[in-house]
């Protein structure tokens, strides 16, 4: 049941990240949704989770992309999964606390992204540094942590749920 | 008594009175008429002040209806008439964007017919998926004959090649991504090199000899060495041209003929050879022998 959810969510998120998001691009940057989903899913549903729903977004994202088949799979999935370890080991999941893992997450799936573009030499690091990571993991953050805010509530009650469940 | 005799004398008096009158007006007529005329002249006046207000009050009373109570459906009127504008605005705005897509389709054919390769028209549905890549994904995939490193045009020039296809979609890796490259020569020099994305978002011809004398402004054409483009598609023009001391080859900044930042249609070179039909018997036999283990 969940798989499917995943999939559903992964069927809406990449359309969305391919065709409206260069509305809200900034400097030509915009936020990688699928990131972002599959990171607050880690962050809050467990590594499991969000490795799940990383290697599928990963996976459509690559389809739509021009890059290496591989790329998107790796980092969504691995951001999921760190997300997933992170939210475990911490009691209490703030905004701020979302807003610096979700920024340090997506500068780690950036540089990934970086280092397989073969760059020329060092001007070309920090050009893609100052151009794309840094812009992107401050959009990521930002996205993210709004969307926790907006659903931190619901997310907070299926938490309690579960652990009175358990 | 005396009352009702004073009172029996007044109304003889005014049968009389009007008697006279009546024989005045029958036998004196147009006299009779300017006497009644002198009389009514003030008549008239004092009736006018009433007369007068009453008309404003009607009046008012008119105004207030016409201007509340039955404004109830001019109202609703306006509602409506609001709507209508609305929708032949919108109406307006769908008719303008049809005729600037019928004039893009014209240009679009117009150079399909002219062009001596084989070409599919295609729409741009997306950008890509990541920030990394300069590519944009069509709505025409392998079930419409596409295959990867076709060539995809406007009637303006390159814009970039196939890189993935699936049964319905493919991605287009455009000419101003560093990881495409494309052979091209300068139109007026006919110096050849290889015309390379940039990360600023433009293109750069390297491997230009360095005693070739181009400049900025020359145009720089495709050269049709490479399977995916025919000779003399336009690809940019220089913009800056590059010549380090020691280096073997010169390059130069070109700043693309397409704006691919506004693409909606493009067209997809399917065979770019004139020999269509063997071009894309060898290019099916050359897929054909891949998918092969």
């Amino acid at each position: 049941m969940k798989f499917l959810l995943y999939l559903l969510l992964a069927l809406v998120v990449v359309p969305l990240q391919t065709t409206m998001l260069h509305y809200v691009s900034v400097f030509g940057v915009r936020p990688d949704l699928g990131l972002i989903a599959a990171c607050l899913v880690g962050f809050l549903g467990g590594e499991l989770d969000g490795l799940i729903l990383g290697l599928i977004l990963g996976c459509f994202q690559d389809m739509l992309s021009a890059g290496d088949l591989w790329i998107n799979v790796v980092t969504k999935g691995g951001s999921g999964f760190l997300a997933g370890l992170a939210g475990r080991h911490m009691a209490h999941i703030t905004p701020s606390v979302m807003t610096a893992g979700l920024a340090i997450i997506s500068c780690l799936s950036s540089a990934v992204f970086l280092y397989s573009m073969n760059p020329a030499g060092l001007d070309e690091v920090w050009l893609g540094v100052r151009s794309t990571v840094l812009v992107q993991a401050g959009l990521d953050a930002a996205v993210g942590a709004g969307l926790y805010l907006l659903f931190r509530q619901r997310w907070s009650d299926d938490r309690m749920v579960t652990e009175g469940a358990l | 008594m005396a009352i009702s005799r004073s009172t029996y004398g007044t109304r003889r008096l005014a049968i009389v009175l009007f008697a006279c009158l009546l024989v005045a007006l029958f036998l004196l007529p147009s006299q009779s008429q300017r006497l009644l005329q002198y009389v009514g002249g003030p008549l008239g006046q004092v009736l006018s002040l009433p007369l007068a207000a009453f008309s404003s009050v009607d009046h008012g009373i008119t105004d207030m209806w016409n201007g509340y109570v039955a404004l109830q459906s001019v109202h609703e009127e306006n509602r409506q008439l609001h709507r209508d504008i609305e929708f032949l605005k919108g109406q307006n705005n769908q008719l303008r964007e049809s005729m600037t897509a019928v004039q893009r389709y014209e240009a679009l054919l117009s150079f399909k017919q002219q062009s001596p390769s084989q070409t599919l028209a295609a729409q741009v549905i997306g950008r890509d998926a990541t920030n990394w890549y300069r590519g944009m994904i069509l709505n025409k995939g392998e079930s419409d004959g596409v295959r990867t490193e076709m060539g995809v045009v406007t009637p303006a020039g390159v814009v970039g090649r196939v890189v993935k296809t699936n049964s319905t979609s493919s991605v287009v890796l455009l000419v101003t991504d560093p990881n495409n490259a494309i052979a091209g020569v300068v139109q007026r020099t006919r110096d050849e090199g290889i015309v390379e994305g940039t990360s600023h978002g433009r293109a750069r011809l390297k491997y230009i000899p360095l005693l070739s004398r181009v400049q900025a402004g020359d145009r720089v054409v495709t050269s049709g060495l490479t399977g995916a483009f025919p000779r003399g598609l336009a690809i940019g023009s220089l913009i800056q041209v590059e010549k380090s001391e020691g280096d073997l080859f010169q390059s130069a900044e070109i700043e693309p003929e397409v704006d691919l930042s506004k693409l909606d249609e493009v067209l997809i070179i399917t065979a770019p050879y004139e020999d269509a039909e063997a071009a894309q018997k060898l290019l099916q036999a050359i897929h054909g022998d891949r998918k092969k283990p």
